[in-house]
C-alpha cells in the first residue's frame, strides 16, 4: 500500500514537470532574468532639469563632460514701479545682461565664469555633484551638489568700495534635489554668502534658504519657480528676497528660459543679499536666458 | 493484480512522456546592437553591447531585449540625454524587445550557415509592431551566431521628429545586430 502511494505520487510529480516544460514562454523567461539582473545594477536618474540654471540660480544639473554651455542672459527694467511704465517701454529700455561660459570637466564636475552688467560683476564657480539620484543596486533618493561661487564687483565708485576686499563676495551652496516623477523635480538650496567687508549694514555672513522646482508642461517645455529666503537673523537691511517664475523651452541644442523676477542681478552674492526690487511695488522685470551647448571635448570613438 | 498492472503502466507512460526531446535553450553570451541615423546634416551612431536574448530550439521561439539607456556613442552627451528623455522616453519605456518564432525549420545540432526569417513583435518606445526580420544564422560547434540588418521607421513607433531637427534626424533608422548564443 505504501509503495503504491509512493509510485502514484512520483508519477504525478513527473507529469507536472513534463507539463511545465511544454509551456516554456521564452520572452517571459527573459523578462524575469533581466528583472533579476536589474537589481544588481545602478541606474542614475537624468534630466531633472532642462539646464544648469533654474532661473537666476543653479539647478542640480551639470553640463555633460566635454560640453561647453554658452549662456546669454538678459534682464530688462521693471515693468511697473517707479522705473517702469509706458515711459520706460515697460522696462525694455533698461536691459542688463550676463554672459557666461559653463564647461563640464567630468560628469560630476563643472566650472563656469561670467560677467554681469549689474555692478559690473565678474563671477566664477565650481559645481561638484557629491551624490547622484539613482535606483537599483545603489538606491539614492536625492542628488546633492556643492557650488562655491566667487563674485567680484568691478563697478567704479571709490566712495563705496574703499578697498578690493569690499568687492569680493563668496557664496557656498548645497543643492539638494530630487526628480520625483518624469515631470516634477524639486530642490532646496541652503546657502551662505560670505562678504569680507560688506558695504551695506548687513552681517559678514548671510544665511539663506532657497527652494525651487519645475513641472514639465510638455516634453520640451516646463514651468519653473525659484525663491531665495534670507534667514531673519542675518538678513541685509533694506533688501528683498528674490522670487522668480518662468518657462523653459528646449529645442535641440538650445534651451530658452523666459521668466519674470524681481531681481536684475544674476550673480548669487548680488541677488541673494543685494536685491532691492519688490513684487508688491511692481518691480517685476521680464528676462530670458539662452543656453547653447557646444561639444568641444574629443569626439566619441566607437565604444560599444 | 490488474490494478498493480494499471498503475505500473500509467507510471511508465508518464515517465516516457517526460523523457521526450529535452528543450534546449540558447543564451546570448556576446550581444551587440547598434543603430545609425543618416540625415542630410548629421550622422548619429550609437550602440550597446548589453543585448540579451534567448532561443528555444523545440518551438524555435526567440526573445531579444536591450536596455535603451545602455546605448552609448552619439555625437555629444546632451544628444544622448535628448535621445533618452525626448525621443525614446527611456524612463517610461526602458526596454526595446523583439520576440517571436523562427519561420524556417532549423536543426540546431548540425553545423550550418543559413538565412532565416524571424517573425515576431518588435517593441520600441512602448509601441509593438509585427515584423519579419531576415537574419544570417551560423551554427558552429554548438554556438549560434546571428547577424541581422534591418530598419526601424520612427513613425511606426510613435516617435515624432520635431521640425527644427528635421534635417538632422533620419526618419528611417538603420539597425545592426551581432550576437553569439551558447547553450545553457
Amino acid at each position: 500500500m505504501r509503495k503504491k502511494l509512493l509510485i502514484i505520487t512520483a508519477s504525478f510529480f513527473i507529469a507536472v514537470i513534463s507539463f511545465a516544460q511544454d509551456t516554456t514562454d521564452i520572452s517571459k523567461m527573459l523578462e524575469d532574468e533581466l528583472k533579476a539582473n536589474d537589481q544588481n545594477k545602478t541606474v542614475y536618474t537624468t534630466a531633472a532639469f532642462k539646464t544648469t540654471r533654474l532661473i537666476d540660480g543653479h539647478s542640480i544639473e551639470n553640463t555633460a563632460a566635454g560640453v561647453l554651455d554658452v549662456k546669454i542672459s538678459h534682464r530688462f527694467g521693471t515693468i511697473g514701479g517707479a522705473n517702469g511704465g509706458v515711459y520706460n517701454f515697460f522696462g525694455l529700455d533698461n536691459a542688463t545682461m550676463r554672459l557666461g561660459f559653463d564647461y563640464g570637466l567630468t560628469h560630476t564636475l563643472m566650472i563656469g565664469i561670467g560677467r554681469s552688467t549689474s555692478l559690473k560683476t565678474f563671477d566664477a564657480f565650481i559645481k561638484w555633484k557629491i551624490l547622484r539620484q539613482s535606483t537599483g543596486k545603489r538606491n539614492m533618493p536625492v542628488t546633492v551638489s556643492y557650488v562655491p561661487t566667487i563674485g567680484i564687483i568691478s563697478f567704479r565708485d571709490a566712495a563705496v568700495y574703499k578697498s578690493f576686499s569690499n568687492r569680493i563676495n563668496f557664496t557656498h551652496q548645497l543643492l539638494i534635489g530630487r526628480k520625483f516623477t518624469e515631470g516634477l523635480s524639486l530642490q532646496v538650496m541652503p546657502t551662505v554668502v560670505h562678504r569680507n567687508q560688506p558695504v551695506d549694514n548687513g552681517p559678514n555672513d548671510v544665511f539663506a534658504a532657497g527652494i525651487g522646482g519645475r513641472q514639465k508642461l510638455s516634453k520640451r517645455t516646463s514651468f519653473n519657480a525659484e525663491y531665495y529666503y534670507q534667514l531673519p537673523g542675518s538678513k541685509v537691511p533694506g533688501t528683498t528676497n528674490v522670487l522668480s517664475l518662468g518657462f523653459d523651452i528646449e529645442t535641440g541644442g538650445h534651451v530658452f528660459q523666459l521668466h519674470v523676477t524681481n531681481s536684475s542681478s544674476m550673480t548669487e552674492s548680488n541677488f541673494i543679499t543685494g536685491n532691492k526690487g519688490s513684487w508688491g511695488k511692481g518691480d517685476i522685470l521680464f528676462g530670458f536666458n539662452i543656453s547653447r551647448v557646444f561639444n568641444v571635448g574629443k569626439k566619441h570613438t566607437k565604444e560599444w | 493484480m490488474s490494478r498493480r498492472f494499471l498503475i505500473t503502466a500509467a507510471f511508465i507512460l508518464l515517465l516516457g512522456s517526460s523523457f521526450k526531446d529535452p528543450v534546449s535553450i540558447f543564451n546570448i553570451s556576446r550581444g551587440n546592437i547598434s543603430f545609425s541615423s543618416d540625415a542630410p546634416l548629421e550622422l548619429i551612431t550609437a550602440g550597446s553591447n548589453e543585448l540579451k536574448g534567448l532561443i528555444e530550439t523545440e518551438k524555435k521561439q526567440f526573445a531579444f531585449s536591450v536596455k535603451v539607456r545602455s546605448f552609448k556613442g552619439f555625437n555629444s552627451g546632451f544628444q544622448k540625454d535628448h535621445f533618452n528623455e525626448n525621443y525614446l522616453e527611456s524612463d517610461k519605456y526602458p526596454d526595446a524587445t523583439f520576440s517571436g518564432k523562427i519561420i524556417e525549420d532549423v536543426d540546431f545540432t548540425k553545423n550550418n550557415i543559413l538565412t532565416v526569417r524571424a517573425k515576431g513583435i518588435l517593441t520600441v518606445h512602448g509601441v509593438p509592431k509585427e515584423r519579419i526580420i531576415k537574419s544570417d544564422m551560423t551554427i558552429k560547434n554548438g554556438s549560434i551566431f546571428i547577424k541581422a540588418n534591418f530598419t526601424v521607421l520612427l513613425a511606426d513607433h510613435n516617435i515624432p521628429i520635431p521640425k527644427v531637427v528635421h534635417e538632422k534626424l533620419a526618419s528611417e533608422i538603420k539597425v545592426e545586430v551581432n550576437s553569439e548564443l551558447k547553450i545553457r
